[in-house]
């Protein structure tokens, strides 16, 4: 019961983080820019190439516009665990967190939840502003399936994966405990990896074998599978599969993440690690 | 005596910041994660479309954006860390001038994610082998030009960051991508084969980063020499020169400014 | 011989300096007027929220001042910052700033250079300062290697880089231990002495005060109550103090106040032993029996009671009327 209060606690702390500085609605603007530009960005890449080759389909305009913002969506809540303990190092948050007796995966959970409202949030204002902008600019039109049925199982992918992102961030926040140095560019390699590897761009396969074969497994892949299915293609079955996938995928992983995480924090206290600041 | 001034404080600024990295060579790690995964990522999906001669486009994006990186991170927000630690007030109560600090910051910046880049171009040259024709002479006047004015502009954001506080990490965090986007790092944003309509294209072409792809992507893989690109060149010149003056006059207000409202030391943290 | 008059190095006029916060106006100086002379340690003595800093910082060109004016080597802080950058230098303990991935070597002949320092001299004077500062096996350290202790010492070294005519000190020894403290006193002694540089330093350390400044000015809420040498002021207090020890808690001493003679008191609480220790600034020996016999008429217990040479402490409670930590209190409320 107590964890459940620090969850939600920890969530407000979150939100104050991100939108402390400012009012809300600047915030929120702020941070949908990025993801917005970044779902252009490759939309517009593909849409040069493809009219270059004369191989142009709208409809993978919309592949790409919903790979495009569903890994950033993943990249942008899952160092957010990671980030909570490296800021936390610098402003004595996190030591305090650490050296109370309880665990303080309860604490990185809700700074996790609390991201995942926002980033779900400009995923989709991108998702739709990018569908917008791209049938203007490409002048043509884009499928997308937007019906109750299409929204609320794009809905369930994204909580579907919820676990998955929380493995990664917890997995992270594992690492971060013993990083004592340059934590914070995680959340670059974090994005690279998954623009790469989780079928955001372009389909797995066209990765060489074992690389591809990584990204087929990965829950993420099938999270996006899966929300294609939702909102591009309409086939309910594959979507359950896909969805299925992704969330049994996602729990085992934060099972894994979560043992590591405890081994991790362990290591910590036993070796005082906590409180390190190098820069 | 003045202009002895003026390059020691530039040579120990860049010395500083070439330093540090050169002692921790780690950096060069945390440099290229972005460049380098985008530039494959987008290079892959340049492939997937059948279409390998513009893949050497998401490598020369991953190339420049390094060098966006860093007048972001190290040259727009720099004095905003400085002010944090106590750095800055160190730097306004000595008699260096301003304009010489970060003009060795940038050349210290410039230095710094030198090694990143030429990691992605290797990397991605070995990786896609994307079709090049050249005109060297035009590329290597173009890279020094838009580098020149791009932290130029580097220069004038961080004389605009003094006046930000705390917000400093969310403007850079909500800058970097859509320059980029609008510059056409990747892709021609200016130009025939722009995406954008010509109002969009008039305001990217207020970047000198937009000017300056345009150009670089002409000369590298279009083989444009100095007598087709040479507007290009003068006006990255200008912007440049601009830039570099404008920051000076920026730095010169804020400075008074934060004199009067007590701001120059102020910490959050 | 003839013996010459000092220069002024700092000469401050009716300097006022407000700050606007969001709930009200701050008066941070309000009419601070000083001058200080070549080769004098000269201290800025109050509480937290004195001034002390803003004074700091508008003399060494960080801030504006709202009125008045102030000169550095003959040179207006407001309008010719750039001649006063060149000949001064500044230091605050609660900074510590450098560049963490470089050598404290290296930083300082980085922050010779912001002065222009032909790289020659700049390492003949690194290598002077941190024999000096006790520096020298730390120096290829890289700088976030170092202790507090060290990193100060590196702070203190970087402010007298350039030659300064002035150096601006605020709260140098703050944190730091005692030896270090120590070591850092006597190398600005020396400096003072030996190099007849000024150094100005703010402090709310009486005992620092007391052992190494030449003048001190005591200030409280944006003013300068009394500016003499040490010894003076204490000098000028008259008879030793008096330090009471009274039970039960709570004690209510408003009374002593009203005692004719008693120029102002602190208490401070010791709950261990259940009692307040009064230390009372008295003009005469009269003025004791009278505060004894107030106490004892008040109806609490005197535990004991004895006389206590002056500090600054008491020169300021004389003047205040209250001690530096109640003071604080007030202040904050
Ligand atoms: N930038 C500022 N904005 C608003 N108020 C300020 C600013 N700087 C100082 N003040 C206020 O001016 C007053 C004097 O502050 P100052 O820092 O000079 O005191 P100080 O004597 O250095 O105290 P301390 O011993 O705590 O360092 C305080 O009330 C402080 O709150
Ligand atoms: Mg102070």
């Amino acid at each position: 019961m107590s964890s459940v209060k620090t969850v939600l606690a920890s969530i407000r702390i979150g939100w104050y983080r991100d939108f402390g500085w400012t009012n809300p609605l600047t915030g929120f603007l702020m941070k949908t820019i990025a993801p917005v530009a970044s779902v252009l960005s490759a939309s517009i890449v593909y849409w040069l190439g493809s009219s270059a080759a004369g191989s142009f389909d709208p409809s993978h305009v919309s592949y790409i516009i919903v790979g495009a913002a569903l890994y950033t969506h993943v990249a942008g809540y899952s160092w957010v665990p990671s980030q909570a303990i490296s800021e936390g190092k610098w402003s004595y948050v996190f030591p305090q967190v650490f050296i109370s007796p309880k665990s303080s995966t309860p604490f990185l959970v809700g700074r996790c939840l609390a991201s995942f409202v926002t980033s779900a949030l400009t995923s989709l204002i991108s998702l739709a502003f990018a569908y917008y902008v791209a049938a203007a600019i490409f002048k043509s039109s884009i499928p997308f399936i937007v019906t109750p049925l299409s929204m609320s199982l794009l809905l369930g992918a994204l909580l579907a994966n919820v676990p998955a992102t929380l493995g990664l961030g917890i997995l992270l926040a594992a690492y971060t405990i013993f990083a004592s140095k340059f934590e914070w560019a995680l959340p670059t390699y974090v994005a690279g990896l998954l623009m790469v590897f989780s079928e955001a761009l372009f389909p797995v396969s066209v990765l060489p074998w074992p690389l591809s074969a990584f990204g087929n497994v990965l829950p993420f892949t099938q999270f996006i599978r899966a929300a294609r299915e939702a909102v591009v293609y309409g086939s309910v079955s594959a979507y359950s599969y896909y969805v299925g996938y992704s969330l049994l995928g996602g729990l085992l992983f934060l099972g894994v993440s979560l043992w590591a995480y405890r081994w991790a924090e362990r290591q910590g206290r036993k070796k005082g690690i906590i409180d390190r600041k190098v820069v | 005596m003045e202009s002895r001034l003026w390059l020691r404080a530039l040579y120990a600024r860049m010395w500083v910041r070439v330093m540090s990295v050169f002692n921790e060579p780690l950096w060069i790690a945390v440099n290229i994660g972005f460049p380098f995964f985008s530039s494959v990522g987008l290079g892959l999906l340049y492939a997937s479309t059948g279409l390998r001669s513009f893949v050497g486009f998401a490598i020369l994006g991953g190339i420049m954006i390094s060098f966006w990186g860093n007048v972001l991170w190290s040259m727009a927000s720099q004095f905003y860390w400085d002010k944090q630690v106590g750095l800055f007030e160190i730097y306004l109560t000595s008699p260096a001038p301003m304009t010489a600090i970060l003009i060795g910051m940038s050349l210290g910046g410039v230095v710094n994610t030198a090694p990143s880049a030429v990691l992605v171009a290797v990397a991605g040259w070995l990786f896609f082998a994307p079709p090049l024709s050249p005109s060297w002479l035009a590329v290597v006047l173009t890279l020094a030009l838009t580098l020149a004015s791009l932290y130029a502009m580097g220069m004038m954001l961080s004389s605009l960051y003094l006046a930000y506080g705390r917000e400093a990490e969310s403007i850079n965090e909500a800058l970097h991508e859509p320059v980029s986007l609008i510059s056409g790092v990747y892709f021609p944003s200016i130009g025939n084969f722009s995406p954008f309509p010509f109002s969009v294209q008039v305001f990217a072409s207020l970047i000198p980063l937009t000017i300056g792809m345009d150009a670089l992507r002409r000369a590298l893989f279009f083989s444009q020499g100095l007598s087709s690109i040479y507007l290009h060149l003068i006006v990255l010149s200008i912007m440049g020169g601009a830039l570099l003056l404008l920051s000076s006059k920026t730095m010169k207000l804020l400075e008074e400014k934060g004199r009067r409202e007590g701001t120059i030391s102020v910490r959050l943290r | 011989m003839l013996s010459h008059e000092p220069e002024v190095r700092v000469e401050v006029q009716n300097l006022r300096r407000e700050f606007d916060s969001k709930e009200r106006k701050v008066v941070a100086l309000n009419g601070v007027s000083l001058k200080v002379r070549e080769g004098e340690i000269f201290g800025v003595l109050g509480p937290n929220g004195a001034g002390k800093t803003t004074l700091i910082r508008i003399l060494s060109t960080l801030l504006l001042p709202t009125s008045g004016v102030a000169r550095v080597m003959g040179f207006d802080v407001a309008s010719e910052p750039e001649k006063v950058r060149a000949v001064i230098n500044m230091a605050s303990g609660a900074e510590r700033a450098g560049y963490d991935y470089i050598s404290a070597r290296g930083n300082l002949w980085f922050f010779s250079q912001l002065y222009g320092l032909p790289s020659e001299v700049a390492k003949a004077r690194i290598k002077a300062l941190s024999q000096l500062l006790g520096l020298d096996d730390y120096l290829d350290r890289k700088f976030y290697m170092l202790s507090t202790g060290y990193r100060q010492r590196v702070t203190i070294a970087r402010a007298f880089i350039n030659d300064p005519k002035i150096v601006f000190l605020d709260e140098p020894t703050i944190g730091l231990d005692v030896m270090t403290a120590m070591s850092i006193r006597e190398f600005l002694i020396k400096e003072a002495r030996e190099n007849g540089r000024t150094i100005f330093l703010a402090t709310h350390n009486m005992a620092e005060v007391d052992a190494i400044c030449n003048r001190v000015a005591i200030i409280d809420r944006g003013r300068i109550l009394t500016s003499d040498t040490p010894t003076n002021l204490k000098r000028s207090l008259g008879a030793p103090a008096l330090v009471m020890e009274v039970s039960p808690l709570p004690v209510n001493l408003a009374f002593l106040g009203a005692v004719e003679g008693v120029k102002g008191f602190t208490t401070s609480v010791d709950e261990e032993r259940g009692l307040a220790r009064v230390q009372v600034v008295v003009e005469s020996e009269e003025c004791v029996r009278r505060a004894l016999a107030g106490v004892a008429a008040s109806g609490m217990r005197l535990v004991s009671s004895w006389r206590q040479q002056t500090t600054l402490e008491e020169v300021f409670v004389s003047l205040v009327g209250r001690g530096f930590v109640e003071r604080e209190h007030e202040v904050g409320e």
